[in-house]
């Protein structure tokens, strides 16, 4: 298409009886002031909106990592008590008054004479 | 209607709508002016006000390291970290005491009625009911949902092996730091660096990660210690010393055992000791230190052994060397004579020196080091071996809290009979040494003349995981000559010999291993100047090995009240437990057949 046919083109859809064509223009709309206003505030608004969003999915992700956070701790405290238990299971007293050591007879040292 | 008055009225019309107009302007520019006002103007303020009370400001702690020491080729850990809870109680908010009490027990133990009646306190909004609850009970607890009854996480330091090298430890107090011990000596590497979170906080006090601003500093945890302490050699040397303190009535023992080739303290304890998780009990505080590092005492004869090194290496007296000993010498005016009089007057040698622990020959000794008298040339030379050879008179740097350096009487004359005082330090009184102090002089000694500064911790690791093997440090070179090491020993071997034929026979050791040592008596000082007659602290300096000595104990027994000299019968007995016991126990490796 030319430019010249979309312009006749134009034309063409306000042609009407007894209607000046050549001399007709085409309309252009334009938004007007209350209009471009009202729009203004609402673009404002859904950026707030978007802004809110963003800002309240990042606390939520705050939030979760405080839950995993306090789960880490929760898990380093059963982590040392197992520790705390496993060194105690070792400790040379529990091995001395174990049942295997009462049942152990003490052999007489080689190589000292003791008084 | 006439066109005038619709257009009286259009006018009144608009002129009303325009004063409505008018307020409505000025309302607005009032809100306006106000809000201008309260977010431009007023800015700082009101953010102050609201960060003050939404900034907040949390210290992260850092976990404080963990102490481990070796168990015949492995590491177990010997000082943990454990969360504990306190069980604690608003009396205010408590309605039934008795039914809450009855509720707990089954979970805490103890006496319902006794929570009941601290329930109940008058004039308290904070009553401890129990402390150092595990995390499952404190969840039990927390599931009865009660109002007023809540715990408190606390961070403990826990010892499986219980009282064990208790005073090598030291221990953590409530507000953190480390008393005593390696836990003082230490307590930089152990307790790392906390964190800090500085974050606008939501009303529970979460910090709300989209603030611009936030900032959190990770902690940095603390360094885990592996020492070089022995867990059995440690747990059989406490259970020796527990038995000789009541076999010696003594009032306090220590003991050291070191590997002399390195530094390395292998066992090194005290009795009377106690148990460092309930330290806040303890009655007496001199029971928190490590008299083997704090205690400085008159080692007696046991310094004879460093006054015959530093008079071999001098070149003034050979292994060989006899000397006439008159049995007494004068100096300053005072006579120098020995404890027992072997035989009055007669001919005498290096050897007996030590076996026969001769006054009058250490005395010798010193004179020779002054070209055959006791003068400046003779203290000048032997203050120099005391303090720069074997490093008395300063703290060894092993890591342990209040370590003292004990004292060595300085050479100047004073005008105050300083011959006689250096007279006393060639026999081992005037001069202060601590029990590690003479096993690391001891122990340079008989390795071959290098002084290892004596330490405790073998390994760091750090919070990454990387690892740091502490290398024996030397702190001083050629202490004694390789010869006069070598001459060293026999010289004390034979004094476990002829000890064991007087009649010691718990002396009787195999020939497969070399023992030597030597005992002290020393007299203790009264506070107003003098000794006390019939006081006495026993010492006992010695080596155990097969082709070289592998260890290197020292035994202080702080007025032993069996009968006989203290060193003999106070420090002997215990030093030769402690070499049994290495020997039966297959630390000492034998020689090569």
């Amino acid at each position: 298409m030319t430019y010249s046919s979309s312009l006749a083109m134009n034309r063409s859809r306000y042609q009407a009886r007894n209607q000046n064509s050549v001399s007709f223009k085409a309309q252009t709309r334009t938004l007007g002031p209350i209009t471009s206003t009202i729009s203004l505030i609402v673009l404002a608004c859904l950026l707030g909106l978007l802004y809110l969003t963003q800002v309240t999915k990042t606390n939520a992700y705050g939030y979760q990592i405080n839950n995993l956070q306090q789960t880490q701790a929760s898990l380093k405290h059963q982590n040392d008590d197992l520790q705390v238990a496993s060194a105690r299971l070792q400790s040379l007293d529990r091995a001395k008054n174990s049942t295997v050591a009462k049942n152990m007879v003490s052999v007489a040292p080689s190589g000292t004479v003791q008084n | 209607m006439a066109p005038s008055s619709n257009k009286n009225i259009t006018t009144k019309a608009v002129q009303r709508i325009r004063i409505v107009y008018g307020v409505v302007i000025v309302i607005v520019a009032i809100f306006g002016i106000r809000l201008f006002y309260v977010q431009v103007i007023s800015y700082n303020h009101y953010r102050a006000a609201a960060l003050s009370d939404q900034l907040k400001q949390y210290q992260i702690p850092a976990t404080r390291g963990i102490i481990e020491a070796h168990d015949n080729g492995s590491v177990l850990p010997i000082v943990l970290n454990q969360t504990l809870y306190t069980l604690y109680a608003d009396p205010v908010y408590i309605k039934d005491a008795q039914k809450v009490a009855d509720s707990i027990v089954p979970i805490i133990g103890g006496n319902a009625s006794d929570y009941a009646n601290q329930m109940k306190t008058k004039n308290t909004r904070y009553v401890i009911l129990s402390h150092k609850l595990t995390q499952d009970q404190a969840n039990k607890i927390a599931a009865l949902k009660f109002p007023g009854l809540g715990t408190q996480a606390q961070d403990y330091r826990t010892y499986p092996q219980g009282s064990l090298a208790a005073q090598v430890l030291g221990f953590v107090d409530q507000g953190g730091q480390g008393q005593y011990g390696l836990e003082q000596a230490l307590n930089n590497d152990l307790q790392g660096k906390p964190g800090q979170v500085k974050a606008v906080t939501d009303a529970n006090g979460i910090p709300l990660a989209a603030t611009k601003g936030n900032v959190e500093t990770a902690p940095k945890d603390g360094d885990n210690i592996v020492t070089t302490i022995e867990l059995p050699m440690q747990a059989q040397m406490e259970q020796i010393l527990q038995s000789d303190y009541k076999k010696t009535k003594s009032q306090g023992l220590s003991a050291v055992i070191m590997d002399p080739n390195t530094g390395q303290i292998k066992a090194m304890a005290n009795y009377p000791s106690y148990d460092p998780s309930n330290y806040q009990n303890v009655t007496d505080p001199k029971v928190f230190s490590n008299a083997a590092v704090t205690n400085a005492i008159e080692p007696g004869s046991t310094m004879k052994v460093l006054t015959t090194a530093a008079a071999l290496d001098q070149g003034v007296i050979k292994p060989d060397t006899s000397f006439y000993d008159p049995a007494h010498w004068l100096v300053d005016g005072f006579n120098i004579t020995d404890i027992e009089q072997d035989g009055g007057a007669r001919q005498q040698n290096i050897a007996s020196i030590l076996n026969l622990s001769l006054n009058t020959g250490a005395t010798w000794m010193l004179m020779q080091m002054g070209g055959g008298d006791i003068n400046t040339k003779a203290r000048n030379a032997w203050y120099d071996y005391m303090t720069n050879h074997f490093r008395l008179g300063q703290v060894t740097g092993v890591e342990q809290g209040y370590e003292s350096a004990a004292i060595v009487p300085s050479p100047k004359d004073n005008g105050a009979g300083i011959d006689l005082t250096y007279a006393n330090t060639a026999f081992g009184q005037a001069v202060q040494v601590t029990a590690l102090q003479m096993a690391g002089a001891v122990s340079s000694i008989v390795n071959g003349g290098t002084y290892y500064q004596p330490h405790l911790v073998d390994q760091v690791i750090r919070p990454d995981g990387s690892t740091t093997k502490i290398q024996p440090k030397v702190l001083k070179s050629n202490v004694v000559s390789p010869k006069v090491s070598q001459e060293m020993l026999p010289l004390m071997e034979n004094v476990v010999q002829q000890h064991l034929t007087a009649g010691f026979t718990y002396l009787n050791f195999s020939s497969d291993y070399m023992v030597g040592g030597k005992t002290g008596t020393a007299q203790i000082a009264q506070p107003g100047g003098g000794y006390y007659s019939d006081k006495f602290n026993g010492t006992y300096v010695g080596f155990v090995g097969t082709d070289k000595p592998q260890y290197v104990i020292v035994v202080y027994n702080m007025q032993p009240g069996v009968a006989g000299y203290a060193g003999s019968y106070g420090g002997q007995p215990v030093f030769a437990d402690l070499a049994h016991m290495l020997i039966d126990n297959s630390y000492v490796t034998k020689k090569a057949q």
